[in-house]
């Protein structure tokens, strides 16, 4: 994914991507991300889990606005299946 | 009936979500393209004003689409245009690769499209993006290049073209 990003940022369009695997962000860097350790087919965690998959969504958009530097990787932090969204 | 590669695939996509630091051991096992200088554009105005677009690789596309070739052990670097007014009952995952049985329950797991509309009417954005752009990752070997050099960038140009201001990408 961060190969895609990549060529849309080249583009001139500003990008963030979610990442659920920080090693493979790291070695690819894309511009922007924010890394959630969750497992793979839920970047924005639960199935109608509407407050979480809204948080991360937010989150998202924020740190697309909030970097400067180039190659950053913001971590929320949240705990699969442990932090309580409301 | 199904291979028996078949089988052992599914097999493992079980695992994988069963035990989620097997992703890591994988990810330091597998070879990837390596970035040196990473691209940069500056976001010119709030994203209240800003059009936002969604871009996939977690192998959504209409049902009217052709699915992706996942007989391929390399992926399929192609892609699908999807309008982003699309009704869920229009789309479809194909991607063997992972565990989407959530995402088939709620699209919005891997592709926030609700949650965007939402931010939309809330005018936390400016405007959702004409179209999402579906890809299927977990690309390898020769089709690499052609993501690189061919199909990516023309996503890119094809976002230009929908007067997109910045873009929100979600992997599976």
């Amino acid at each position: 994914m961060g190969l895609v990003q990549r060529a849309i940022e080249a583009e001139g369009i500003p990008t963030i991507g979610i990442s659920i695997l920080k090693e493979v962000t790291e070695k690819v860097r894309p511009p922007r991300s924010v890394f959630l350790r969750y497992p793979f087919g839920h970047p924005l965690g639960d199935a109608f889990n509407i407050a979480q998959q809204r948080t991360i969504l937010l989150n998202v958009l924020n740190a697309l606005e909030s970097i400067t530097e180039p190659g950053t990787i913001v971590e929320p932090g949240y705990q699969w299946r442990r932090h309580r969204f409301e | 009936m199904a291979f028996p590669k078949d089988i052992a695939n599914t097999v493992l996509v079980q695992i994988y979500r069963r035990l989620p630091w097997l992703g890591p051991r994988w990810a330091q096992r597998r070879r990837f393209v390596e970035g040196r200088d990473i691209p940069w554009a500056r976001l010119t105005k709030p994203l209240a004003e800003s059009v936002v677009a969604l871009v996939t690789t977690a192998g959504v596309h209409l049902k009217s689409h052709e699915p992706f070739n996942m007989d391929d052990p390399d992926g399929d670097p192609s892609f699908r245009a999807i309008p982003s007014d699309v009704q869920r009952g229009d789309l479809i995952i194909t991607h063997k690769y992972y565990d989407h049985s959530a995402a088939d329950r709620d699209i919005n797991v891997v592709l926030p499209l609700d949650r965007l509309r939402e931010l939309l009417a809330e005018k936390r954005i400016g405007g959702f993006g004409p179209f999402v752009y579906g890809f299927m990752g977990h690309i390898d070997g020769l089709h690499l290049r052609t993501l690189m050099e061919a199909t990516a960038p023309e996503v890119a140009r094809l976002l230009k073209r929908d007067g997109v201001d910045a873009v929100v990408l979600t992997p599976a």
